[in-house]
């Protein structure tokens, strides 16, 4: 398969009056035709940063640098006019929380058809049906009869698949998932993904799974960037990262999402302490204050992107399993 | 799945609930002086410019004068009507170009923001901070200056307290745009919309102006009520629309009489307290309503 994506050396900083804020630092990322990758990292890691950056749509206060190559064209140099063109029918993007990602004042058929109409140039009868078969396609029951709510009458559910209707409407390449269930009933999280997931493999679409679960990614994902304080500290496919973890922080992530088995009343498992400040620039790896495993060594030189073989990368002195 | 196939209670019923007595009070009144302004030349009335002697001050509910006739003999009934056609004129061209230009320019220089937006908060700033009175008074004295050797023509003065008035109304409604337009333009629905590669005109066309219209027309309504209040103490000053054409130019020419006919200085300003109490009402009722639709979201 061809390479769709490839991101080399991104960076992002913005401007804040406390100096500038390192958003994304130095990331490289690969995405072939049809593949899908999920970002995965706490609040603050940069992971939403990175999806919008690749799409260029961060606000004027971010600086954005590096090269970004989509279909074999660096889209870092194109004028805005022509990335826009991309959005839509190249990428395209679902939104964490589809209460605000819906316009309040219109209906759903409005908006359903409006990038079909403004995009693609259809008319209003032509694009009535394409919002009906998408409609079907995110198994939304009685289509016609949704055309005509407002986002007010749905259900968080219901107003995603919406979402993933829009963001699919215009037959995209590539799909940026920003946390797509997040805002979702654990209930409805997995019909979600798997609606995503299915869609994928019906237009063999790649897909950016942004998501702090790492539970998430593990059945949706062919390969996994997990990202700590604007770095991409482990890089590997899905099955190597779960059977082979390198990183002390990915396997934080891991044992802090609530298991079934522990005992009622014991404390859930955190990851202590907290991000190091974006803005100041300090020496070492940043995750070596909440490291259960730090050295001296990790407190002065932070570690490069090492590759550990099988296509894994990792930044860590001490990786779990010890080095090959 | 099935559970989630159910969308939630039609919730709109409530919209349909029923409307305040004031809502009723309130539309009449403003529904009667908009016919009165129309169609008021059609009513089996007295010329309002024209004086009759034989009927000089004549109290109201007279026979042939039904509102009474002033010190000048001139009917109030017909000049009450005259004035509405007037005042809804003055007013409601005042907002309305007002209202666009300043809608334009606030929401435009929220969306895209930068120097320009800058530039144009202080231009609304420094506008704002002059007295409308004072605006209009200087305006009108300037562009519509008069003396008995050159009398300026009752057009030009109306003309130009259109002009003072509409560069009143254009920071007002301005600043609410601009105020509604940096709040929704951030939402993420416009940013959703602009992922899909949408340009910023059909953003603002379709995503923007929907949101904010309802802010604009709540502020409009206010606007109308205060421009009609600006005319009448223009006219009350002696620089407004003259010989008795408006409601406030009535209500000037009669204030010296009301000590012998008191109804010459009460009904047009019964006019204008309800007129602007009425938009006021409308108002706020159209804020309120969709004050209540925003937190159902």
């Amino acid at each position: 398969m061809s390479s769709l994506l490839k991101i080399d050396d991104m960076s992002v900083r913005f401007a804040t009056p406390r100096g500038d804020l390192k958003a994304v630092n130095n990331v490289s990322i690969e995405l072939l035709k049809g593949e899908s990758l999920g970002v995965v990292g706490e609040s603050g890691s940069g992971k939403t940063v990175l999806s919008r950056a690749t799409m260029g749509l961060l606000p004027s206060t971010a600086t954005r640098t590096g090269t970004i190559t989509y279909q074999g064209q660096d889209i870092t140099a194109l004028p805005k006019d022509e990335v826009r063109e991309l959005w839509g029918t190249g990428m395209a993007m679902i939104f964490q929380d589809p209460m605000t990602a819906l316009n309040p004042v219109r209906r759903v058929g409005s908006q359903l058809t409006e990038s079909l109409t403004v995009r693609l140039g259809m008319n209003k009868k032509d694009a009535k049906e394409k919002a009906i078969e998408l409609l079907k396609r995110v198994r939304i029951p009685d289509p016609e009869a949704m055309l005509r709510k407002f986002p007010y009458q749905l259900s968080g559910g219901m107003r995603q698949r919406i979402m993933i209707a829009i963001a699919v409407s215009c037959e995209p390449e590539l799909l940026f998932a920003d946390e797509p269930t997040t805002a979702l009933d654990v209930t409805v999280q997995a019909q979600v993904l798997d609606l995503i997931t299915e869609l994928r493999k019906e237009s063999n679409m790649a897909m950016i799974l942004v998501t702090h679960d790492l539970g998430v990614v593990a059945g949706h994902t062919d390969k996994i960037a997990v990202m700590y304080a604007g770095d991409v500290v482990e890089y590997a496919p899905t099955r190597e990262l779960f059977s082979n973890m390198k990183m002390p922080y990915t396997e934080a992530l891991l044992k802090s999402i609530p298991r079934l088995e522990t005992p009622t009343g014991s404390r859930l498992p955190v990851i202590e302490g907290r991000l190091p400040d974006p803005t100041k620039n300090e020496p070492g790896c940043p995750f070596a204050n909440r490291c259960p495993y730090v050295t001296d060594k990790c407190r002065a030189e932070k570690p490069p992107l090492t590759d550990g073989g099988n296509n894994h990368f990792y930044r860590c002195w001490f990786p779990l399993g010890g080095v090959k | 799945m099935a559970d989630e196939t159910q969308t939630m209670p039609e919730t709109v019923t409530s919209a349909k609930k029923k409307k305040p007595v004031g809502f009723y009070i309130a539309g009449s009144w403003i529904v009667l002086i908009l016919l009165a302004a129309v169609f008021g030349w059609a009513l089996p009335a007295p010329q309002w410019d024209q004086s009759f002697y034989d009927s000089l001050g004549v109290s109201p509910f007279h026979h042939s004068h039904i509102l009474g006739t002033t010190l000048d003999g001139y009917d109030m009934f017909a000049g009450l009507v005259n004035g509405a056609r007037l005042s809804v004129f003055v007013s409601l061209s005042a907002v309305v170009v007002g209202g666009a230009i300043g809608s334009v320019i606030g929401i435009s220089s929220a969306y895209f923001r930068g120097r320009i937006d800058i530039l144009v908060t202080m231009a609304f700033n420094v506008m704002l901070s002059i007295p409308n009175l004072v605006l209009s008074l200087s305006l009108i004295s300037v562009l519509a200056f008069s003396d008995e050797n050159h009398p300026a023509t009752t057009a030009r003065r109306v003309g130009v307290l259109i002009l003072s008035l509409t560069i009143v109304i254009i920071p007002i409604l301005g600043r609410i745009s601009r105020g509604a337009t940096l709040q929704w333009s951030s939402r993420e629905f416009v940013l959703a919309s602009k992922s899909m590669g949408t340009s910023n005109f059909v953003i603002i066309r379709k995503h923007i102006i929907p949101n904010v219209a309802p802010a604009i027309l709540a502020i409009g309504f206010l606007a109308i009520g205060s421009v009609i209040i600006v005319e009448g103490s223009l006219a009350v000053l002696g620089i407004g629309i003259p010989g008795g054409a408006s409601w406030g130019s009535m209500l000037a020419n009669g204030r010296g009489n009301i000590a012998y006919s008191p109804w010459e200085v009460y009904l047009p300003a019964g006019c204008i307290a309800l007129t602007v109490i009425s938009c006021n009402w409308f108002g706020d009722y159209v804020r309120t309503t969709l004050d209540k639709r925003e937190s159902k979201i």
